[in-house]
């Protein structure tokens, strides 16, 4: 043991020897620490910008429908059947789901909105306002009005809709739908608001009606709903939420299918699956061109204190210990690295975070996989991110001087003596 | 929708009277006839100046099931009008149809509502045609070749079976339409409609012939789709009379919003 905390003092002192050189490979680690959290973090930014907006807008992180309803997308389809559930009920019992934060209930359907002589097909979208704000973004979109009263026979519509039907706040929307019982339903409409996402399917197609209005005018019962749209705890986690709901939700008596967001958009999931292994290489790219500078170092460094090494191998150490000193100097260089690194990462991360670099009025917004983009660089750390890049970056640092200190283990004695 | 359903469909949903007028007295087919001409042949006999009738329409789907009153007019082959008489909730509710296009009244919230193309294809009134198929202009004759896939003798019945299939550059749905027609009156006795893979999307039925203002129809026509056979629905006209004093002027939105 002795001995031991011997070889950690000279691995110490041959750091503080040539402190220049330790400074520039600790800054070369700390950096590398800094570069592989902040690349991971802005990726985990996208990953997030990418998930919210396609799963924030409407779709929410899970939905719950009737076990037939998927995929055909039947009218008559709603959970619970033709009979409808308790609805106030049924949303009590999924929002006591600990990880569930907030449900929305919905009802589709298809039909025509007329005004004047310009008539368009339109989705019909039925939501409870206040709910409907818990689980999405859709309605905090709106460009211009309000939101819709329920029972008032009020109407929101995509901004390109309200174009293609000429419509201005307060104009009136004749309404006509199947209703379940097989008749037309048709109804007039005050439109009290326009909304925007920058989604030209869903700002063309898509007409909002509060859930009453859309059930009376599709001859349902206030208990019919089509889905039951969630927010949960923790995005990534969704599949186990989602399965553990719908075995929460399997005694309630109703044939329900509980589909999480990665099942429902999953080239979103896998373009999620993609990202997050590039990072791992990203990650891995760094560290590996880091284990390379770092024992270039140190093996200049043992080349330097070949006839050291001679002199303590002639006098009796067994290769080992040399070998070892030369590792502890990794260990103590990855220590100090390491705390540099988090030292300038924290600050800069917390910042970046909270401040995100807004790039829209450089390159405007843009589409991709189906979702709107903001171009914003944002940065979204987990605790996982920095303490697998500081494990990465200690792994390194030894990693690196493994080589060096093989080399050092094999310094003949007698030719480094006599400068051979 | 293809040309011949659209015709077909037209002919026996909306536009009866003129469908069915030259039936009854048509000649016996010659045998040398092509299909091309028989069936142009069908055409012409069937094309009737104009027709005014009461017609109860059955619809039953999976889920639901109804019944519609209605009154239907028509002229030539362009222009039709049906009026829902009952039930009292959708009394008043009709459509019309000028060339091409298709305008609905809802007696409910009083406003005429043009059917957009995205919708053509979409059910009629809750049913089993679809508002293209009331839309006509029969160019059966350009947009198919024909030929006779049958001749002769089927459960006591000398019928023809013709076969049409697109030509390439034709704007229709279907991949190939099947007739079967009655050699001795010319009546149709079914219409099979076949998707571009050869598979039977639906199929219109004929029945009841019967003499109505002195011409024989088929006073039933029932359409089944092919993937939900439980589904139908069904035509029955109780009164169709021919070549009546009707102007082209009526087939107007100020007769569509006008109650009765």
């Amino acid at each position: 043991m002795v001995a031991d905390a011997v070889w950690w003092r000279i691995a110490w002192r041959n750091l503080l020897r040539n402190r220049g050189r330790t400074l520039i490979t600790a800054s070369g680690l700390a950096f590398g620490y800094l570069a592989a959290v902040v690349i991971v973090g802005l990726t985990d930014g996208m990953m997030a910008e990418l998930i919210e907006n396609g799963t924030r807008l409407m779709m929410g992180q899970v939905q719950v429908h009737s076990a037939e309803y998927r995929p055909e997308r039947n009218m008559h389809h709603t959970i619970g059947g033709y009979d409808g559930i308790d609805l106030e009920a049924f949303l009590a019992r999924i929002e006591s789901h600990p990880d569930v934060t907030a449900a929305a209930p919905r009802l589709y359907g298809g039909g025509l909105l007329s005004s004047g002589d310009e008539t368009k097909a339109g989705l019909l979208f039925g939501i409870d306002p206040e709910r409907e704000q818990r689980v999405g973004t859709l309605l905090s979109r709106l460009s211009d009005g309000r939101l819709p009263e329920p029972g008032a026979y009020e109407i929101l519509v995509g901004v390109e809709m309200a174009r293609q039907l000429e419509l201005e706040i307060g104009a009136e929307v004749v309404v006509v739908a199947p209703a379940s019982d097989g008749s037309m339903g048709n109804d007039l409409f005050t439109l009290v608001g326009v909304f925007e996402t920058g989604t030209p399917a869903i700002d063309a197609n898509y007409a909002i009606l509060p859930l009453p209005d859309l059930q009376y005018l599709m001859a349902m019962d206030p208990g019919r709903v089509h889905e039951i749209a969630l927010t949960v705890t923790r995005a990534w986690d969704t599949p186990l939420i989602a399965s553990s709901l719908a075995a929460s939700l399997e005694d309630s008596g109703h044939a329900v299918e509980v589909t999480p967001w990665t099942e429902l958009r999953p080239e979103l999931a896998e373009m999620i699956d993609l990202m997050d292994a590039v990072n791992y290489l990203i990650a891995a790219i760094i560290f590996a061109m880091a284990i390379f500078g770092v024992a270039n170092t140190m093996l200049i460094g043992t080349f330097e204190r070949r006839r050291e090494f001679a002199v303590v191998r002639a006098l009796g150490t067994s290769p080992l210990g040399i070998g070892r000193t030369v590792v502890y100097e990794g260990v103590i260089l990855g220590a100090i690295s390491l705390a540099a690194g988090a030292l300038i990462t924290w600050p800069i991360v917390v910042w970046w975070h909270n401040s995100p670099l807004d790039l829209t009025s450089v390159i405007g917004g843009f589409s991709m996989a189906g979702s709107q983009w903001r171009p914003i660089l944002r940065i979204e750390y987990s605790y996982d991110t920095p303490i697998i890049c500081a494990v990465a970056l200690f792994l390194t640092a030894v990693l690196a001087a493994v080589y060096p200190a093989w080399k050092a283990t094999r310094v003949p004695p007698a030719d480094a003596l006599a400068d051979r | 929708m293809s040309r011949v359903s659209r015709y077909r469909l037209l002919r026996v949903s909306l536009t009866t009277a003129a469908t069915f007028l030259l039936s009854a007295p048509a000649a016996p087919p010659v045998a040398a006839q092509t299909a091309r001409e028989i069936i142009d042949r069908v055409d012409r006999m069937m094309r009737g100046e104009s027709s005014h009738g009461r017609v109860t329409m059955d619809i039953t789907t999976e889920h639901w099931s109804r019944s519609l009153d209605m009154e239907v007019w028509s002229l030539g082959t362009e222009h039709s009008l049906v009026r829902v008489e009952s039930p009292a909730r959708e009394a008043g509710t009709a459509t019309l149809r000028a060339g091409e296009e298709v305008w609905n009244y809802l007696p409910r919230v009083d406003r005429t509502i043009k059917v957009p193309p995205a919708l053509m294809m979409g059910s009629w009134m809750g049913s089993h045609f679809t508002n293209d198929d009331l839309v006509k202009e029969s160019r059966i004759v350009d947009d198919y070749d024909f030929e006779i896939s049958f001749e002769g003798e089927i459960d006591g019945v000398e019928v023809y079976e013709f076969t049409m299939t697109p030509k390439p550059e034709a704007p229709v749905v279907w991949g190939r339409v099947e007739e079967q027609v009655r050699k001795h009156d010319l009546m149709p006795t079914w219409v099979r409609y076949y998707d571009d893979d050869g598979t039977l999307v639906r199929t219109l039925t004929f029945s009841d012939y019967k003499i109505m203002s002195g011409r024989l129809v088929p006073a039933v026509m029932l359409i089944v789709p092919a993937d939900k056979p439980e589904e139908r629905t069904s035509m029955t006209y109780h009164e169709l009379e021919f070549d009546i004093d009707i102007e082209e002027s009526f087939f107007s939105l100020r007769t569509l919003r006008a109650r009765r």
